[in-house]
């Protein structure tokens, strides 16, 4: 008996160092594919700089959300650090599921002063409180093909058509002129060969999760605004509303005819594939182009401001900013400072390896991503990489940021869904825009109205302060 | 020791009634009553009881009513299709000979596959300018078919699909109701100088009825709902023009988090469901009385 008890002993305390030789096991979750990658590459530096081990789930990129909150409503711990798209850590903070991050910051630096501002204030932050830090810098663009916009065939033949010389649009009426110019039929020529493949304009996200930012690019440079502020009266169905859902009909004529079921990875294909002429996108894309392993149009694309129109002899654009992501500590991790040590890691320390490769999604969100050009070595050289950078921070100046309101996925969603009947043709653009406006009354009035309108309200007057609004 | 043994006998049955309690009738009980109230799980999270309110809301909800008309459409055309070739098939099928089970197995790969594969499997072959399927269409001649893209087709995409996946389940039941039926039954009625069609009207197809009943009646629960291709090929799009009452439901549960609406929408799925399994089952019984 003495004897076992001994073992017994022997055998606890054996396990019992073993389990302390362990590092601690930290659960990611984020959205599936070449974005959980850093969290890869670094595992042995986040093993060796703060004895953490890492488990990462990934999800599929429309989930992420209902995926998330389902485990942070029944609060099963089952994640310490969650990639966060910014329009829904509002809600996860005010419902206290996210873990304040100022005392980690006063201790070890997020370098926000490097951040640029939407992201740093208003994608971050929530009622002045510090939730996340930023991992991925999202901002549409307009990427185009440069070497069709340079070909003289093209230029004499758009010349005679239009009037005008052929160049990059910088107005939605030059857009649809010049989207309506490059669709070609199979067996047409462009740029003096003969298309084997149909060859269209351009295309845009069709899907009903993210359709609305194609839609908002249009409705902003219009001086749209999501919400009357005073009375919170939905304002997608105003003038401005109507207005671009007009224009953005007339740009669906211009794309393949399966662009309703286009998302991300197949709206990047149509273009890098060399089937279509111009794409609003992220800035990923850019960079995917310059890498001949995914483009067939290396060296051939230009980017630029997305389209606005001209008011006073200017052009007025606004480029949505929609998605992006940011690194968060759940409230309930297991070691909330070996988290945030290691969300700092991948957005100070690595960030500008992570965002300057084609292998990953992520975006140029600091200022010192922008000024070092030779970082992107997947361009040709160095120029071609500076006018990217360019492009993306000229559009991320007159960023038009996301709602972040608590409901923001079911405001984009239900709005999305009347975009696309009012592009199908089942509706007209007012009818559309009415029921979808609605549709945002019944939300906020569930959410509450006023909550809502005292958050929507805090939010307009910072994108104020920030010069965005 | 009779009263012991009736002890005994509640001490083995009540770990079950527990686990049942616990599982299946409190969730159905407590989804009742989250049915009737209004629980928005965003900010706060506050339940307000407000009786037949979502009941209500259902019946002025027109995104509500266009996926039931989707899945009617599933029922109809999906199980009716998947019911008649599989019939078909199976008639093929009822007689010997030489690789016979093999072109059986072969039938019923597509059943055996993963739903997420299937669905993979239909995006690619509907893919609009790389698809196998539209490459078919113009080598004949014809124009491409908007198959994902289309709000007017992508819901028979997704029947298309279905039924491709779930025909094999009609045949491996419906044949094994052919062979069932005894070979003494079709001489007598080839001796008493029935053709073919008098077999298969009086003959096979009453005897068949039973079965023909329950996969039905299974394909149909299944077919209601139908939710793992409406993700994989469209994600209830474009727009909500190929969504399901199951995606529906999902959409408004876990993306959505109105737990009382959804709780009200999945009651009345259940209403649905439970009116067309007694209409099967009352034809079944009429049968067995007749």
């Amino acid at each position: 008996m003495k004897k076992f008890l001994v073992l017994l002993l022997a055998l606890v305390f054996l396990l019992s160092c073993a389990s302390l030789a362990y590092s601690l096991k930290l659960v990611v979750v984020g959205d599936a594919g070449h974005n959980l990658k850093p969290f890869d590459w670094y595992a042995q530096d986040f093993k060796e700089k703060f004895d953490v081990e890492l488990e990462v789930i990934g999800v599929p990129f429309g989930e992420l959300y209902e995926k998330e909150k389902m485990e942070l409503i029944a609060a099963t711990g089952a994640y310490d650090i969650m990639i966060v798209y910014p329009k829904f850590l509002a809600e996860f903070a005010a419902n206290g599921w996210l873990y304040p991050l100022d005392e980690f910051a006063q201790k070890l630096d997020p370098k926000l002063d490097d951040v640029t501002p939407g992201y740093r204030d208003f994608y971050c932050k929530y009622s002045g409180k510090l939730y996340a830090l930023p991992y991925d810098g999202d901002v549409l663009n307009l990427y185009y093909r440069k070497d069709l916009l340079e070909n003289e065939e093209e230029k004499a033949a758009f010349k005679a058509k239009y009037g005008y010389d052929l160049k990059v649009p910088e107005t939605w009426d030059e857009f649809l002129d010049v989207a309506e110019f490059f669709t070609r039929k199979a067996g047409e020529k462009l740029a003096g060969q003969v298309l084997e493949r149909d060859f269209y304009g351009t295309a845009y996200y069709g899907q009903k999760d993210q359709i609305f930012a194609w839609w908002g690019n249009i409705f902003a440079s219009l001086g749209g605004v999501y919400f009357d502020e005073e009375t919170m009266e939905p304002a997608i169905n105003s003038e401005a509303g109507v207005k671009a859902l007009e224009i953005f009909k007339q740009i669906h004529q211009y794309c393949p005819p399966d662009v309703l079921s286009y998302g991300y990875e197949e709206l990047k294909d149509v273009f890098l594939e060399g089937d279509c002429f111009m794409v609003i996108q992220w800035p990923c894309v850019g960079k995917k182009g310059a890498d001949p392993n995914q483009s067939k149009i290396v060296g051939k694309i230009g980017v630029s401001h997305v389209p606005g129109v001209k008011k006073d002899g200017e052009v007025y654009y606004r480029a949505l900013m929609p998605c992006g992501r940011v690194l968060a500590v759940a409230a309930e991790a297991k070691d909330p400072w070996k988290a945030y040590q290691v969300i700092h890691y991948l957005s100070v320390e690595t960030s500008m390896d992570d965002v300057s490769t084609a292998e990953t999604g992520l975006d140029p969100y600091r200022y010192s991503h922008f000024a070092h050009p030779e970082e992107y070595e997947m361009f040709a050289n160095v120029e071609d990489a500076r006018i990217y950078l360019e492009g993306v921070q000229k559009n991320m100046e007159k960023g038009y940021p996301e709602m972040v309101l608590p409901g923001t996925v079911e405001y984009e969603e239900t709005l999305g869904v009347e975009l696309t009947r009012a592009l199908a043709g089942e509706k007209t653009p007012e009818q559309a825009l009415n029921d979808a406006a609605a549709a945002w009354r019944d939300i906020l009035n569930r959410f509450g109205k006023e909550q809502q309108k005292k958050l929507y309200q805090e939010l307009v007057a910072g994108w104020r302060a920030a010069g965005l609004w | 020791m009779i009263r012991r043994e009736k002890r005994i006998a509640v001490l083995f049955v009540l770990p079950t009634i527990l686990i049942l309690l616990a599982i299946s009738i409190f969730p159905l009980i407590y989804s009742f009553y989250l049915s009737l109230c209004q629980w928005d799980v965003g900010m706060g999270g506050r339940r307000i009881f407000i009786g037949v309110g979502n009941y209500l809301r259902l019946f002025s909800d027109q995104r509500f009513w266009g996926a039931m008309k989707n899945t009617g459409l599933e029922l109809l055309i999906g199980v009716g299709t998947q019911f008649l070739v599989g019939l078909g098939l199976a008639l093929l099928l009822n007689r010997y000979f030489r690789g016979r089970n093999l072109v059986v197995t072969l039938f019923l790969l597509p059943m055996m596959i993963s739903p997420v594969v299937v669905g993979c499997i239909w995006r690619i072959i509907y893919h609009y300018q790389y698809g196998p399927l539209n490459f078919l269409l113009a080598r004949m001649g014809l124009n491409p078919v908007n198959w994902l893209g289309s709000s007017q087709v992508s819901i028979y995409s997704i029947i298309i699909a279905d039924i491709w996946e779930w025909t094999p389940f009609m045949l491996i039941t419906l044949l094994a109701g052919l062979q069932a039926i005894p070979d003494e039954l079709y001489e007598a009625a080839r001796v008493d100088g029935a053709g073919r069609w008098a077999i298969f009207s009086r003959v096979v197809l009453p005897l068949l009825r039973p079965v023909i009943i329950i996969a039905v009646l299974i394909r149909v629960m299944d077919a209601f709902k139908i939710f793992d291709l409406v993700v994989l090929l469209t994600h209830g799009g474009p727009g909500q023009s190929s969504e399901t009452i199951a995606f529906y439901n999902y959409t408004t549960g876990f993306k959505y988090f109105s737990m009382g609406y959804a709780s009200a929408m999945a009651y009345f799925q259940l209403a649905v469901i439970v009116i067309i399994a007694n209409v099967f089952l009352a034809s079944w019984k009429r049968r067995e009385v007749s």
